[in-house]
């Protein structure tokens, strides 16, 4: 029977949230291209979208670094994983810096004309949109350069499934020919 | 407050849920006390080493003997902590260190400190993994990762050894979370534990 599965405690939640952070990140701009193409009426909608995309991505890019660092610490370490690890560490670190600073900046395009009551323009729907896409250029390198270099952790070293998430056969964790002997 | 928000939630769902079973940690628990049994005795060993690389004059290594040393403690306290958080009480026999020359102590080290990072610690993981006591995974990771950090420091300084005679006390640098130990402090987290570097003590 279908049933679901076990809650991953904090470390092992890593591999289940970084997806987040990768999908929202880069289809948000999608939408800031949309907006900018569109009228500033019908454009404003989807910078909205645009900026909760990014907020909510960024939000998870924290959550994506303490679980990573959490599940860093039960890695073994290995000559050439040691690096690509610490590269991936001081990566993330760089791209939750960045878009941070990218979500306060989106933010801020958005909420000063309404704040201050002025109709959108072409200047806050499109250029500045457009311009703020050149910034967000670098963001989309850091997060994908972090994404590559988790993705070789875990399928060119082996970085995965740290602790079982319930007792097992101990003698199943063991190699083939230690097993044999026992 | 994260981690504890989480951690509340997993908390009250696991109650909900069904029960699993306690984790029986008798192997991992035998492991965590070789372990402890190891690392204790291995800080008097290092210190013994440290005091005859200064009498023979080789400061650098007596230094790096100490800096070692203080990592074992660090690994020792880990362990202990550990076997205590699953029921065990840490027991250790010390033993009297054998001290012969630096050269040969050097070797003996590394030849240590070399099994602890292929054979025996990976094997303690191993097993710890599959018991899901992630505390021992962390603790014994902790040991394996500065354990190879020891291992390449003994053998430079086992490849240097007639240029470092008459040297002078260096300053090294031991984490007081894990255990890694370092001479160059180039890095702001501990690339072991994460923490940060402020938590890393010197040791000359």
């Amino acid at each position: 029977m279908l049933q679901f599965p076990a809650i991953p405690s904090w470390d092992a939640l890593h591999p289940l949230i970084i997806h987040f952070p990768i999908a929202l990140l880069l289809i948000a701009p999608i939408f800031i291209v949309v907006g900018a193409a569109l009228t500033p009426t019908k454009g404003r909608s989807y910078l909205i979208a645009a900026m909760v995309l990014l907020l909510v991505g960024t939000a998870s890019i924290f959550v994506a670094v303490e679980t990573g660092e959490a599940a860093g610490k039960l890695a073994e370490r290995s000559p050439g994983m040691e690096h690509v690890l610490e590269t991936h560490e001081s990566l993330a670190e760089r791209t939750q810096a960045v878009f941070s600073v990218l979500s306060l900046i989106l933010l801020s395009l958005l909420a000063v004309p309404w704040l201050l009551k002025r109709a959108d323009t072409r200047l806050t729907t499109t250029i500045l949109p457009l311009a703020f896409l050149v910034l967000y250029s670098a963001g989309v390198l850091l997060l994908v350069n972090t994404a590559h270099n988790g993705g070789r952790l875990v399928h060119e070293f082996g970085v995965r499934a740290m602790v079982a998430s319930s007792p097992v056969d101990a003698s199943a964790a063991l190699p083939m020919e230690t097993r044999d002997k026992e | 407050m994260k981690k504890f928000a989480y951690s509340a939630l997993v908390l009250t769902l696991a109650l909900i849920a069904l029960p699993n079973g306690a984790m029986a940690a008798t192997k991992t628990l035998d492991n965590l006390q070789t372990g402890f049994n190891g690392e204790s005795n291995a800080n008097p060993r290092y210190l013994a080493f440290a005091e005859k690389a200064d009498q023979e004059g080789y400061g650098e290594v007596a230094s790096l003997f100490r800096a070692a040393a203080k990592a074992e403690a660090v690994h020792a306290a880990n362990h202990a902590a550990v076997i205590k958080m699953v029921g065990g009480t840490p027991q250790a026999k010390i033993e009297a260190p054998v001290v012969k020359s630096t050269k040969e102590n050097l070797e003996a080290a590394i030849k240590g400190e070399s099994y602890e990072r292929d054979t025996m610690y990976p094997e303690f993981l191993k097993q710890a993994r599959a018991e899901g006591n992630r505390d021992a995974v962390q603790t014994l990771n902790y040991a394996k990762t500065a354990e190879g950090e020891h291992a390449k420091l003994y053998s430079e300084a086992l490849n240097n050894l007639p240029k470092l005679k008459g040297s002078k006390a260096k300053d090294y640098f031991v984490c007081t979370v894990c255990g890694y130990t370092t001479s160059q402090m180039d890095f702001s987290k501990c690339p072991s534990c994460f923490t940060h570097k402020d938590r890393y003590e010197k040791v000359s």
